[in-house]
């Protein structure tokens, strides 16, 4: 009976797939992340040779650590990749959450009061993006481009262009705590990844943000509230942001209007290189949480290495680059479906 | 000098047998307000900034807004083609970092001449790896230029490990210095070559079979790929254009700043696409400005200079860029998005007074 309940798509017509089509979507994300794979054991591998005390128990937990922390924002980039756009302000709002949570704990504030203001001023953010985006009709990735200034200065002005140091015990808890064992932001990583695939695959939510991603005018023409569903994607990475924002200032001991630089690229970079389309509809949230680690693994070997951070950049940029290039030759994409502009 | 497609026409021309005399009047004030409101922008706020302080229209100042706005001009033309291309390039901040880092190091080894050549082929290699990777790789253009713009920058700051690369002091009087600071009659260089490039992408545009393609992939690429246009050669173009703009603007920012590292004009690509779309580019494509364009460049840089000349702080100043690019955006974006509903409600009224 319950499996009955479950295969069944209580919201879309009969027509509109087979059964199971919810099961074969978590299953085809899945899949597309396997190509991850062999990558990341070769960087394990080669790092586990070549870099100084790589493989130490302290080392690899610095690196799941390191990890997690972009899971959080990575997962609510897919929900929005999947739905065929980008918030690139989320750097931005890391700062700018970050800052406000600690000027909140500097100004003798509780800490669950400025955890929650932090929150709140990423939700706002969130919800600012997906009206300008939703309502007036701006392409995303332009206007999150504009915001991302915007939130920037706010952030550099509300700081007054200051590092506001801050030391709170629940603030280092959040940073390095270790409830059940597990490292806090990676207890965090793994609810969230759970909570992300339930919404992902298994929810109304989910299949509308992935109905929106395949074909907008379709899903709007179905009746799909497709503002509502936009709004609500951005509000999250606000959110995810604002989480992002707190846990790398607890770490950090400080906010900053600096916080967060080149931020988007990250977030962006682990949702791409973990196999989730550009062009919407589908999404991979264990490709993302593999992307995530990949990408830690890169960083902690490098600076193991000693190698320069410009180098990590250029590593990280090359490697999104790449990794869409060999997404779009798989799929044998025609040039025009490429103008990502036109939505 | 305004670039429009024969879709763009259409989509605001009335029928002209039912058009009546109040819409006609309607319509005409919205194409003007397209073509001319970003110039009435402009006058407006030059007429401000010379009321709220005396020193705003001396010679000097104005020099300095002449030659500021050069660089960006020359890359927001080339951004205009490439957004009336429908498309655009995120990377031309870490461009502009890394030719001019190139051009430098190139002055210190072979003086001027290596030094512009350093700077127009660094461009057009920049342009050339976007070309490749937005064609032959099929990488989508807004996330291969946000990778690149990050590999650039991060070239840049690998050349300039030890130390950013400069111009020495000695320098002043070379030919290389000179190109940013040589005045001809009273007018900057730098602001000619910027006039002289928009003149050359205006008939490159108008002119030329080439451009022609680039305009007619941006209105419709399937139009466009169905007439035998290559879709591969009208990017290739256009990401060429660009990285040859940033190698020319190179020459007239970096010949004045004389300094520069991986870090050098940090959110470059937002005010040169701000100012793109201010002049009335669309990134919907098919549409853009080369007046309008020009005309932002100046007010962008006018408002900075007001800014910057009433202590504003840099904060602030972002916020307030940002801001003015939000709502020329959702001006575009809102017009956009309900045109069909209000050609619905114009051909609905013109077809009530006339019965039978």
């Amino acid at each position: 009976m319950s499996t009955l309940q479950k295969t069944a798509p209580p919201a879309t017509p009969p027509q509109a797939g087979p059964p199971r089509r919810t099961r074969s979507q978590a299953l085809r994300g899945t899949l597309s992340a396997l190509p991850l794979l062999p990558p990341l054991a070769l960087v394990v591998v080669a790092f586990a040779l070549f870099a100084p005390n790589f493989m130490t128990g302290t080392n690899l937990e610095n690196v799941l650590v390191a990890s997690s922390i972009v899971v959080v924002p990575g997962l609510a980039m897919t929900l929005c990749i999947t739905m065929g756009e980008f918030d690139l302000s989320i750097g931005a709002t890391v700062a700018l959450t970050g800052a406000v949570t600690c000027t909140y704990i500097r100004d003798g504030h509780s800490t669950a009061v400025a955890l929650v203001a932090g929150l709140v001023v990423g939700l706002l953010v969130g919800i600012g993006n997906g009206l300008v985006v939703a309502k007036l009709g701006v392409t995303p990735f332009i206007a999150t481009l504009a915001s991302m200034v915007i939130v920037r200065g706010l952030a550099r002005v509300y700081t007054d262009s200051r590092d506001v140091i801050v030391s709170d015990s629940t603030l280092k808890y959040l940073a390095a705590g270790r409830p059940l064992g597990i490292p806090f932001p990676v207890l965090l990583a793994i609810l969230a990844t759970l909570a992300a695939m339930y919404v992902a695959y298994r929810t109304r939510f989910g299949r509308w943000v992935a109905a929106v991603g395949s074909n907008r005018d379709a899903a709007d023409l179905s009746g799909l509230p497709v503002d509502r569903v936009r709004i609500a994607v951005y509000a999250l990475i606000g959110l995810a942001g604002a989480v992002w924002g707190i846990i790398i200032s607890a770490q950090l001991q400080k906010g900053s209007g600096n916080l967060g630089l080149g931020f988007e690229l990250d977030a962006i970079a682990v949702v791409v290189i973990g196999g989730t389309s550009l062009l919407g509809g589908r999404a991979s949230i264990i490709g993302t949480v593999l992307g995530a680690l990949l990408i830690g693994v890169i960083h902690n070997g490098l600076n193991l290495l000693d190698v320069p951070p410009a180098y990590q950049r250029i590593s990280i940029g090359l490697l999104l680059v790449a990794a869409l290039a060999v997404q779009a030759i798989r799929r044998r994409v025609p040039l025009e479906v490429l103008d990502d502009n036109k939505n | 000098m305004t670039t429009r497609t024969e879709g763009d026409s259409r989509a605001t021309a009335p029928h002209p047998a039912t058009e009546t005399r109040s819409e006609r009047a309607r319509l005409d004030l919205g194409r003007a307000w397209d073509r001319w409101g970003i110039t009435a922008c402009l006058v407006v706020l030059v007429v401000v900034g010379a009321l709220l302080d005396h020193s705003f229209l001396s010679l000097a100042n104005v020099q300095s807004v002449l030659t500021e706005s050069a660089y960006l001009g020359i890359v927001a033309a080339a951004m205009t083609v490439a957004i009336i291309n429908g498309t655009f390039d995120l990377s031309v901040g870490g461009q502009l970092a890394l030719v001019s880092v190139l051009s430098l190091l190139g002055y210190g080894i072979g003086g001027t001449w290596l030094a512009v050549a350093a700077a127009v082929l660094g461009g057009l290699a920049c342009g050339g790896v976007n070309g490749a990777l937005v064609t032959w790789l099929r990488v989508p253009p807004f996330v291969a230029t946000l990778g690149m713009l990050f590999v650039f920058r991060g070239i840049a700051y690998l050349l300039t490990s030890d130390a950013p690369a400069t111009l020495d002091y000695s320098e002043i009087d070379s030919g290389y210095a000179r190109l940013g600071s040589t005045l001809i009659g009273s007018v900057p260089l730098p602001f000619i070559v910027m006039c002289v490039f928009f003149g050359a992408v205006y008939l490159f545009l108008r002119r030329t079979a080439a451009g022609r393609r680039v305009v007619a992939f941006g209105s419709s690429p399937e139009a466009a790929r169905f007439s035998g246009v290559s879709a591969t050669r009208v990017r290739f173009l256009v990401f060429g254009l660009l990285g040859l703009a940033v190698g020319i603007a190179v020459l007239t920012y970096i010949t004045r700043i004389w300094t520069a590292d991986g870090g050098t004009q940090d959110g470059f690509e937002l005010r040169v696409i701000t100012a793109a779309v201010l002049g009335g580019a669309s990134l919907r494509g098919g549409k853009g400005s080369l007046v309008g364009t020009f005309s932002a460049v100046l007010l962008v840089t006018v408002l900075n200079n007001l800014l910057v000349a009433h202590g504003v702080s840099a904060g602030a100043q972002q916020m307030v860029l940002g801001g003015v690019l939000i709502v020329a955006l959702s001006i575009d974006g809102v017009r956009s998005k309900y045109a069909a509903r209000l050609r619905a409600l114009f051909a609905r009224r013109r077809a009530v007074p006339q019965p039978g």
